[in-house]
């Protein structure tokens, strides 16, 4: 046995360290900042770092030890401390797996390098103890363990299984390191699981294989909510290949991985064989009550319901009253569609339950609900539930939490014995297996005066987002001042699964407040890079009177003034080019943590209407460190192609209350050819801790875009994508 | 067996109905599983596979056309992630999540085979699999690295 120091580590004689990570690597980089993170603090070699995932087993089975269940300093201004984490009640031992939120380094920086740091403390103790030495005259580093006075020298793989019996005497005093301190934190490493997905040596859940494995073609009723009536395996028992049918039951777990539409799976000994027989069996739905909802339909109850007092949430100063004084009143109404958050990946897992154990090879963003779930499921104890993490297509949002683990664990749990892989069809994995960005409207009214500065603003924005804040992060409280500002929020009803989706409620909400601010500079004849800066400007760092208060609005202005310097702002451009600006922070109402980035989309519209965004530039806020920046600058490139995709193209339209687009044929992703030939990417140091940045360049992108093309075209588009649009002009 | 297919210079015996797409008798029937499934209507490259040194997308081909042709799969391209293009994608961290990264490599290599110097637009051109982890700045550096690596 290779030996363990603590539940992270484990040390080969030969000075190879294992770091196990609980986060599933979906291409964010887990893989490789989780053990940078414990390595910087264990100070071993780290061309002799491996990395493997953490069980979500074991956690189950084992308490997380005390010393990670403090949080060192205090707050996201601490240097030594972390930013608020979301760890209430995660005291298993690798407290919490869920990959969420731009969360794993915000979440699980401060005990990760905890770990290292205790387990750096105990090999050093094993050394001073066999040399007969003072701890506190050893230096470890690459390593190796070094007592200057008397020469003596070791290694970590020599020390080890003497380090795994050596406790600590008290580890409650483990300090870890400030990034001032960092010499492998904040350098860009290149990531572990690039080798393997250049080779298709990487596992992921879809390439998993196992003996005597069976394979199941599912298929849920398309409209939400619906269920089966009936089915007919008989016309297709004799298909080649063909094992047996199974019904999928229509709510059987609750909340975020409930299946909201009952359906069927047909296994055979080929995934093939299995999705053909399956697309021949007559199945007969039951609709349900939602089959006649329409996009429009909907949009119709969106706007009914902005109609109605709704939901206060912000009301600064009175409004009504500055309305009625106003110079000029502007009004405008925006809009984005359903959309789901289109992993490459279709879901799948492969599951075998015995009469006691239950084991599944998955890529799940949830380890532990998946676990908590498949034991509810089976009726088998979480202790004897095992989760195989494996590589994930892509996330986005929850994408491969639930229920494609789930589904897959009430098929093998109908053929005990056998494992069986349930893998989703694309359109299956769109139309049923996803939660989408809901539809939403918001209806802007502003009251300028004279000059052109909002003296009162009214937002009434009707959304199905009920999921904490989405529905008004952004919105409750805007960087620009506006003395008198009123939020009411408006919920209609639906029957579409509404989960979170990369940008959060932060992307429709900004592309909504950074376009209305950027009308608000042009109808009044202002720069809106100007514009937006007098507005921060005017708005003080803490509330006055209650009204406005913006406590990150300098480092809004060195960021808006970093990404315009950048961009060349205000320099000449070719005919039928501009530039827009957006800026946006994805806080959230009752934090104060932000990961801040402007942006400058340099965009072209042909007379005919074709758009070419030709130009990125990215002032992105690294905080007090980035832990592997490039990590990020990868994450910044891909979102960039990411919200220009939700600019463009992307939407779910509801017919019969089933979505449309299930498909890469109706749902398009943009290729080689639209991806901008510049990007440039700085990053602005601040004085606290960021919230991540898994998905915070994406709110930027569509009102960047449009504010360029209003420039060009003239025409303000308020509504994505824009494929729906005529650009056309002149 | 009802048909051979050769795949990375070997010949395997395949037990599955002759229509079958390419990508699943490659995946389940015969293991190589780097060959991945996105969308099954030839619209993503998830699947692209290299049928007598062209880009083809192998799930929108039935496995009997394949029959006495040379397959090359990701998995044949090197034992050791030697080839030029896997070098130079390593070079540039090019994978995120990865999925579509099989048919990216296979994609460039046959765009290498056809202009072995790439413009931008040649690879603009060429290269229209999806990757909706929009990893293009880097596959776009790379390729034209790879370029240099096979000059
Ligand atoms: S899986 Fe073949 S093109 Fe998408
Ligand atoms: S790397 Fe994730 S889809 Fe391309």
């Amino acid at each position: 046995m290779v030996p363990e120091i603590n539940a992270w580590i484990t040390i080969a004689p030969d000075d190879t360290v294992t770091i196990r990570v609980g986060q599933t690597e979906l291409g964010t980089g887990t893989l490789t900042v989780n053990p940078m993170m414990v390595a910087e603090e264990l100070q071993c070699d780290w061309k002799k770092v491996r990395a493997e995932y953490a069980s979500a087993n074991r956690d189950v089975k084992e308490k997380a030890p005390e010393w990670t269940l403090k949080i060192p300093g205090s707050g996201e201004t601490d240097p030594g401390g972390a930013a608020p984490v979301e760890l209430r009640g995660m005291d298993g031992v690798y407290r919490r797996m869920i990959i969420h939120s731009s969360g794993n380094v915000r979440e699980s920086r401060y005990y990760l390098q905890q770990a290292g740091a205790e387990a750096r403390e105990r090999l050093l103790l094993a050394a001073a103890t066999e040399w007969g030495v003072p701890v506190s005259e050893l230096v470890a580093k690459d390593s190796i363990i070094t007592h200057a006075k008397t020469k003596r020298r070791t290694t970590y793989g020599a020390i080890a299984a003497k380090a795994a019996r050596t406790p600590l005497p008290d580890p409650s005093k483990i300090k870890i390191k400030t990034p001032d301190k960092y010499t492998l934190l904040g350098t860009e490493q290149k990531h572990f699981d690039v080798p393997l997905k250049v080779t298709g040596e990487a596992i992921y859940g879809i390439d998993v294989r196992l003996p005597g494995m069976l394979y199941a073609a599912a298929r849920a009723c398309p409209v939400w909510g619906g269920d089966v009536k009936s089915y007919n395996f008989e016309a297709i028992r004799n298909m080649p290949g063909v094992h047996s049918v199974v019904r999928l039951p229509f709510n059987a777990l609750t909340k975020s991985a409930n299946f909201l539409c009952g359906g069927a799976a047909v296994i055979a000994d080929s995934w093939w064989r299995a999705k053909t027989a399956l697309d021949a069996m007559p199945i007969e739905w039951d609709y349900g009550p939602a089959a006649a909802v329409t996009s429009a339909s909907l949009y119709e109850d969106h706007v009914a319901a902005a109609k109605l007092p709704g939901e206060p949430k912000t009301n600064e100063g009175n409004v009504d009253e500055a309305m009625g004084r106003a110079a000029k009143v502007v009004e405008a109404v925006y809009s984005v569609p359903f959309s789901p958050r289109a992993r490459m990946e279709p879901g799948n897992a492969t599951v075998l339950v015995t009469d006691n154990r239950v084991d599944i090879w998955s890529g799940d963003q949830d380890p532990q609900g998946l676990l908590r779930r498949a034991a509810k499921l089976t009726g088998i104890a979480p202790e004897n539930v095992y989760i195989h993490t494996t590589f994930q297509g892509g996330g986005y949002g929850s994408n491969g939490n639930g229920p494609q683990g789930e589904q897959a664990v009430v098929v093998a749990n109908a053929l005990r014995g056998r494992p069986v892989k349930t893998l989703w069809t694309r359109e299956e994995d769109w139309g049923t297996g996803t939660r989408y960005r809901p539809m939403s409207i918001c209806f802007f009214k502003a009251g300028l005066d004279a000059g052109g500065w909002p003296i009162a603003m009214e937002v009434r924005h009707a959304t199905t987002w009920n999921l904490g804040d989405m529905g008004y992060r952004g919105l409750s409280a805007p960087p620009y001042f506006v003395p008198n500002y009123r939020l009411t929020l408006h919920s209609p009803k639906t029957h579409v699964p509404i989960g979170t989706r990369r940008g959060t409620g932060a992307a429709p909400n900004a592309f909504y407040m950074e376009s209305f601010i950027d009308e608000l500079a042009h109808v009044t004849g202002k720069d809106p890079y100007f514009y937006r800066r007098e507005l921060l400007a005017r708005n003080p760092a803490e509330p006055k009177q209650g009204i406005g208060g913006f406590a990150h609005r300098d480092d809004f202005l060195k960021a808006l003034d970093m990404v315009a310097k950048m961009s060349g702002w205000g320099t000449p451009l070719p005919e039928g080019w501009a530039r827009g600006i957006a800026i946006d922070d994805r806080r959230r109402p009752t934090r104060t943590t932000s990961t801040i980035c402007a942006q400058v989309h340099t965009v072209e519209v042909t007379r005919r209407g074709q758009l070419k965004l030709h130009r990125v530039d990215v002032a992105f806020e690294q905080g007090f460190a980035l832990m592997n920046p490039l990590s990020v600058r990868k994450q910044i490139e891909g979102q960039i192609a990411w919200g220009y995709d939700d600019t463009m193209y992307q939407a779910t339209t509801l017919q019969d209350g089933r979505a449309v687009e299930r498909n890469f044929d109706k749902f398009p992703v943009s290729r080689m050819n639209e991806y901008p030939k510049q990007i440039n990417i700085a990053f602005l140091k601040t004085n606290r801790w960021i919230t991540g940045a898994g998905e915070e360049a994406i709110p930027q992108i569509p009102p960047a875009i449009l504010n360029a093309v209003f420039k060009i075209t003239g025409k303000r588009f308020r509504s994505i994508p824009l494929k729906n649009h005529d650009l056309s002009w002149g | 067996m009802a048909f051979t297919l050769l795949v990375n210079g070997v010949q395997y015996g395949v037990d599955a109905e002759p229509e079958t797409p390419l990508l699943w008798v490659l995946r389940d029937s015969i293991g190589l599983t780097g060959t991945k499934y996105g969308c099954g209507i030839g619209q993503c490259g998830a699947c692209t596979v290299l049928i007598d040194g062209l880009a083809v997308r192998s799930c929108f081909l039935q496995a009997s056309r394949a029959i006495g042709k040379k397959i090359t799969t990701i998995e044949g391209l090197s034992t050791d992630g030697s080839h030029p293009v896997q070098l130079a994608w390593k070079e540039f961290d090019v994978p995120q999540c990865g999925y579509c990264q099989s048919g990216q490599i296979l994609a460039a290599v046959a765009l290498l085979e056809k202009q072995p110097k790439p413009t931008d637009a040649d690879i603009d051109a060429q290269m229209t699999n999806a990757c909706r982890c929009g990893t293009y700045h880097r596959i776009r550096q790379a390729i034209h690295r790879a370029a240099a690596l096979r000059a």
